[in-house]
Order: C-alpha cells, then structure tokens, then sequence
C-alpha cells in the first residue's frame, strides 16, 4: 500500500518542484527548473553520487544534442571522452550509409550519469536528496502536493511542493501512487549486451546497427577504446540465450553479416541483460503532477531513444512549467502545454516503434524505405533525419515515399539487365558518399 | 576463404560421378560432404579446400543423377537406395571414420547412412537439415510429388523461372553463378530423379523420434548451421538437433536463407574448420598414440 497521506486545505510549500528519479531525465529537469530560478528538490535513492543505470545501451541520438548543449555539458561529455557517432546501417539491400549531419553522443552510463548529477548538484535552487527513496505521494484534494521520502536514518520527510515531476524510469513507482492512466503495448524481443575492449568495429568511430529483420544487433564504440554490443533477437531465441549468455552473444554477433571483430576482442564489466521490456505509454500530467523520460514514455529500446527522449522531454516540462512556477500563469496552463507538446514530438515516433516492437518482420512500406535508402542518398538522409528523431516520422514518409517507389522501379528496371541481388547486396560499400 | 577445389571424374559404386577432394587423400578419416537437391559435389569445392587446408581429408561426389552423375540401371531413388550408395562409395574411397557434412536432402540421405553406420560417425555438421519431427513438406515438394502436377512443373522449369523462383525466397538472394550451376545441373536426368525421390519420401520427418533416441546416448559431437529465412525447412528445427545430438553448437544465421554456405560462404567456412579443428584435436588427445592408419 503507498504511503499516502491526504492533506486538507492549502498548504504553505517548501519547493516548487520535486523530482523523483536522479538519473537523465530528473537531472535535466532540475538543471533547467533550478536555472529558471524555482526552487527543486532532486529525489534520488541512491547514496552514491557515482550510481548510473547499468542496463543501457548509451546511445544519446542527434535529436538530444541541441538539449545538451543548453545544459553546458556537451563539452564536458566531450572531454570525459564521448564518441561522436553516425549510425551506419546493415540491411538486406545493403548498406545504408549516414549523410554528413549532427552525430550522436556515446558515453557510458557509468560516467555520464555522476556528470549529470554533479551538475545538477552545482545548479544554483537545486537541491540533491541522495540517498532519499521515496515512498509516496501527498496529495491536497485531487493534486499531488508533494513526496514522502525515507532517509538513509529511516525517517521519513513529508517534502511539499506545487509540482511533483515523476523521472523514476520504466517501472515508475510514482505512475503507480498517482494512479496515471497507462497503456502496456507487447514487445516481442529481449535485449543481451556487453562492453568489450580490443580491435574496434569498422565504422567505428560511428556506431552499426544490423537490421537482419526480425533479428537487431547493434555496435555502439564509446570512450575508453570500448564498443558496446548488443543483440536484440525475438523471443524464440530466448532459451539459447539463457544456455550461455556469453557464448551466445559472441556467436550472434560474430554470425552477422560483415561481422564485427568481437572475437578478437575481451569482455569489460558483466552481461547486461533484459528479457521484459513492453512499451509504456502514460498520460504525462495530471494534477501537480508531470512525468519525463521512461516514466512518461517508455518505448522500445532497439531504436535508441530512451536517453535522448529522457533529456529531452524533461527540457519540454522545464520551459512549459518555468513561467508557471515563477508566478506568471496557473501551473495546469503549463502542464498542459506540456502534455501538448510531448505527444506532439513523440506520438508519431512512438506508434511506428510500438509496432515494429512486437518482433514482427518489415512491412511492405518499411522495406521499400529501406532498400530505396541503401539505392539513393535524398531517401537515406530523410530516413536518418527520421531515425535521429530529428524530423516527424509521418511528414518524413509522406515526402520520401514517392521517391522510395521511385527509386526502387528504377532498380528493378535496371537490374534485369544481369546484376544478381545478393552481388548488390555484397557490392563494395559505398562508404562517405 | 579458401580456393575451391575442382571436381574430377570419378567413377563409385558403378555410377559415373565427379569427385572433389582435398587433404591427405589416404587418410580413413574423412569429411564427407552429402548435397542436397538441387546439388551437386560443386556446393562443397570451397568448404572442402578449406577442410582440407585444416589438415583434414575431405571427399565431396554428385549423388547419382544429381550435377553430373549418371545412375545405373536399376539404381533405386529412395533415400535407402542413396545412402546405401553412400555407405559403398565410402567403402570405395576407404573412408572409416567419418566427419559427415550434410545439407537438405542430404539429411535423410546422410542420417541414414549414420543410422546404419553410427559407429563410423566421428561428427557431424547439418545445415539446413536434420531432424524433422512433425514436419509437412513445403509447397514445391507437394507440387512435385502429385503426379501430373509434378511433371508439368519440371518441364516448364526454364532457367529464368528457376532462377526467379529459388532466388525470391532467398532474404539476400543468391549469386547468379550459383543459380546458374544448380541449374546446368538441373537436367531431365535430374528432374526424373527428384521427382521419383520426392514421391518415395512420404513423410520427411518419419523416424527421427526413433534416431534421436538411438544417437542421443552416443553424444557425437555435432554442429547446426541454419539460415533464419529458410523457406524449406524452418530455422525452429535448428535446435530440435539437440534430442539426436545433445551437444550440438547450434547456429542461426540470422540474414541467411536455405543455403547458408551460398550466402554466407565465410561464416559457414569459419564455423565448420573451427568446429573440425575441435572435434579432431580432441579425439587427437584421447588417442595420443594410435595414428590413423590408411587402408
């Protein structure tokens, strides 16, 4: 049962908001929040400031970039030793090479998230609760008006605010408190990754993903030297999986097409690992109450947004709440606005990766967007645009699809006259072109 | 990869054949290499150059009336008939110990022959095939095993159709000059023979609860090579080798198709040389001083 106390009457506040989760998302809403001169309690249960997710695959996607920079840190993640990456991709039509266009941010959890938080720290009106787990909402009438929160003493701290903002991730305990309507969509894959040191993948320093449809793998080389593997199979190779996570790891990457030198190469840190991740999709506000990152939306993570999403998403919240918290308008105004603007950037996105979440095949116009990518450079750039999550899926597809068909006629017609699909397929890459 | 190693005319068992070779071409321990249909000993002139560069002999021939083989007459196009062949062009070669290689039909063909002979069985590799418990044949199959039907198809089987054909159910397609060979090969003498081959084989997946539980106890070492998008025979059968060979290192190739050593020569060739290199240093260890004598 949450530890729900119910309050009546207003209630003087001692912040104007508190976020519940230290991790990306929180961090970048308490930055922001702090900066726009509210005052924050950042909720983080952890006791060590050097805490980070484990289960990541770090790929922060060139739609985050514009945020990072606001937050100052792009820098500083720069010079902790994150690795600029585009993303090349392996498909059954060939390569799709990316255009020359922001590059993606690889830095490990392990170093990026202390950043975040140290920063977080620093930021003038923010205070850092660590070691402080939350254990319920307080609530005035219908909205939340505030979190009750354990310390490393065990005593429990009523802390009130006129905005609670939920970042506690994927199996979001404050979701649970508050009672926010949620949609549970199936995903049919199951993640294994690792970190491995030695010979770099060949795209390195940009990152390769092989859609082998339904099967994904991916290369992601980050600091250190490191490249971060991950296999995302469908179910049904679950049990091999289990076997020998290791094992089976290496031998489905070392299998791939074009395979990465992985075998060549010695396991750093443990086997990550997740067998259920089903996508989330939560109403972001509701009364005092504003959600970020996987707790508002938590989606499937073989293509990559999570962090992007998580930072992103938490500098929406802050530039449509800020002005509310300083007085200038009623706080559902900014909430709203809020709730606007998040299924705005993220619906679109959301429902293609939901769909294709389930571990089904490519459909028909997937694969001709696919292929026409690999065939021309106008449909490659608006397909990467797209999956940096820089442009709206929807309006991206409506422009490039006549092209796509076209391109790919223009393919089959030329393609009589003797080339063999799979010569294609193995044709010498057509690399910075 | 290594240089493939020309066929050569060979003549077993009375039937007129070709013969690809490779290693020490006296030793009794050989990979032998069974292809399936449509094949041919060409399937295996690369794999077995490699073999042999490992330092294994390897011996690859055209079943009869499949590449370039004539059967004799009276030859029986059963899969008891073909590994009966199978068991005397062994003899013929003097292979005694076996390291069997075998791709769709040369599954049956294969298992059987190991079902007759499992104390020859040193390993065994099976792409695209084994087992088949519960299995109903494919769509082609049925097609060429209801007469009238069957007949009609192989007459109208032109090289543009065959190619068009085999090569859509390929994920990355295949190189024209495999399906260009696969179909020089595909003669009348061959459409004959699939046909009569097809249509004595009634349930493909016959007997294999009873093979598992004969092999399952020897523990012969094994290696599963499946493509994910075979349109034959279901990758989900990969693991099912398992009850026959509970040892088996199983891999899904995961952008390869029906013929995985075609579309992933290099993955295929690494997985096979290091699994054989595996299987014969062991055995290299537990019989330190009894060396191998040719017959």
């Amino acid at each position: 049962m949450p530890q729900t106390t119910k309050e009546p009457g207003p209630q003087s506040t001692d912040y104007d908001a508190i976020v519940v989760g230290g991790s990306l998302a929180g961090c970048t809403a308490a930055i922001m929040l702090g900066r726009a001169g509210a005052r924050v309690a950042l909720v983080e249960k952890q006791p060590d400031p050097k805490a980070f997710k484990r289960i990541c695959s770090h790929f922060i996607q060139a739609s985050a970039v514009p945020t990072l920079e606001r937050l100052g840190l792009l820098d500083r993640i720069e010079s902790t030793g994150a690795v600029r990456s585009r993303i090349h991709i392996w498909t059954r039509w060939g390569w799709i090479e990316p255009p020359e266009s922001v590059p993606g941010v690889n830095l490990r959890r392990e170093l990026l998230d202390p950043l975040m938080r140290e920063t977080a720290a620093e930021t003038a009106g923010v205070e850092l609760l660590l070691g402080h787990t939350a254990t319920g909402l307080l609530r005035t009438g219908d909205a939340t008006s505030g979190v009750t929160v354990r310390d490393q003493g065990d005593e429990v701290i009523a802390l009130r605010a006129r905005l609670v903002v939920g970042a506690d991730g994927r199996d979001s305990r404050v979701v649970e408190w508050a009672g926010v309507d949620e949609k549970t969509l199936p995903h049919g894959r199951f993640a294994y990754g690792a970190y491995f040191d030695g010979p770099l993948p060949t795209n390195a320093p940009d990152s390769t993903i092989w859609f082998l449809d339904p099967q994904w793998a991916a290369a992601f080389p980050t600091d250190s030297g490191l490249t971060f593997y991950a296999a995302m199979p469908t179910k049904e190779r679950l049990p091999e999986f289990k076997r020998d996570p290791r094992g089976e790891l290496i031998s489905f990457m070392a299998n791939l097409p074009e395979p990465p030198p992985i075998q060549a190469e010695r396991q750093v840190g443990p086997m990550l690992g997740k067998v259920e991740m089903p996508n989330r999709v939560r109403k972001v506000v509701g009364p005092g109450l504003a959600l970020v990152g996987d707790a508002a939306l938590a989606t499937d993570p073989l293509f990559g947004v999570g962090c992007g999403w998580a930072v992103q998403s938490a500098e929406w919240l802050s530039d449509c709440v800020a002005p509310a918290l300083c007085g200038e308008e009623p706080l559902e105004r900014g909430l709203s606005r809020y709730r606007r603007r998040h299924r705005s950037e993220l619906r679109g996105h959301a429902f293609f990766i939901h769909d294709y979440a389930t571990g089904r095949r490519m459909q028909p116009p997937e694969r001709m967007l696919f292929s026409a990518a690999v065939r021309d450079r106008k449909v490659a750039e608006a397909l990467e645009s797209m999956a940096t999550r820089r442009t709206k899926p929807v309006r991206t597809i409506a422009k490039v699809m006549p092209r796509a068909i076209a391109v790919n006629a223009r393919h089959a017609l030329t393609r009589r006259s003797g080339e063999s699909p799979v010569a294609a397929a193995h044709a010498p890459r057509r690399v910075g072109e | 990869m290594s240089t493939a190693v020309e066929p050569t005319p060979f003549s077993i068992a009375g039937t007129q054949t070709r013969l690809v070779q490779a290693g020490p071409p006296e030793a009794s321990e050989a990979v032998v290499f069974v292809h399936g249909n449509p094949g041919s000993a060409d399937d295996w002139a690369a794999l077995a150059a490699a073999a042999g560069e490992a330092g294994v002999r390897a011996v690859a021939f055209d079943l009869p009336d499949f590449g370039e083989a004539v059967a004799p007459a009276g030859f029986e196009h059963t899969v008891l008939g073909y590994a009966t062949f199978l068991a005397t062009a062994l003899e013929e070669l003097g292979v005694e110990r076996v390291h069997l290689v075998i791709h769709d039909f040369g599954g049956p063909i294969g298992l059987v022959w190991a079902a007759m002979h499992p104390d020859s069985l040193a390993s065994v590799t099976l792409i695209d095939t084994g087992i088949l418990p519960g299995y109903r044949w494919h769509r082609l199959a049925r097609i060429w095993r209801t007469p009238v039907l069957g007949e009609l198809f192989q007459a109208t089987a032109t090289r543009r159709a065959f190619r068009r054909l085999t090569g859509r159910n390929e994920p990355r397609g295949l190189p024209r000059e495999f399906l260009d060979r696969m179909y020089d090969h595909y003669d009348r003498r061959t459409r004959r023979a699939v046909l009569k081959l097809y249509r004595a084989t009634d349930d493909p997946g016959a007997a294999g609860t009873e093979f598992a539980a004969l092999m399952a106890p020897r523990d012969i070492p094994a290696l599963v090579i499946w493509g994910e998008h075979d349109a034959y025979l279901p990758a989900k059968y990969a693991t099912r080798q398992r009850d026959a060979f509970p040892s088996a290192d199983v891999h899904v190739l995961p952008a390869s198709g029906h013929w995985p050593y075609a579309d992933a020569p290099q993955t295929v060739e690494r997985l096979l040389v290091g699994f054989l290199e595996r299987v014969t240093q062991d055995r290299a260890n537990q019989t330190p001083n009894v060396p191998q004598s040719p017959s």
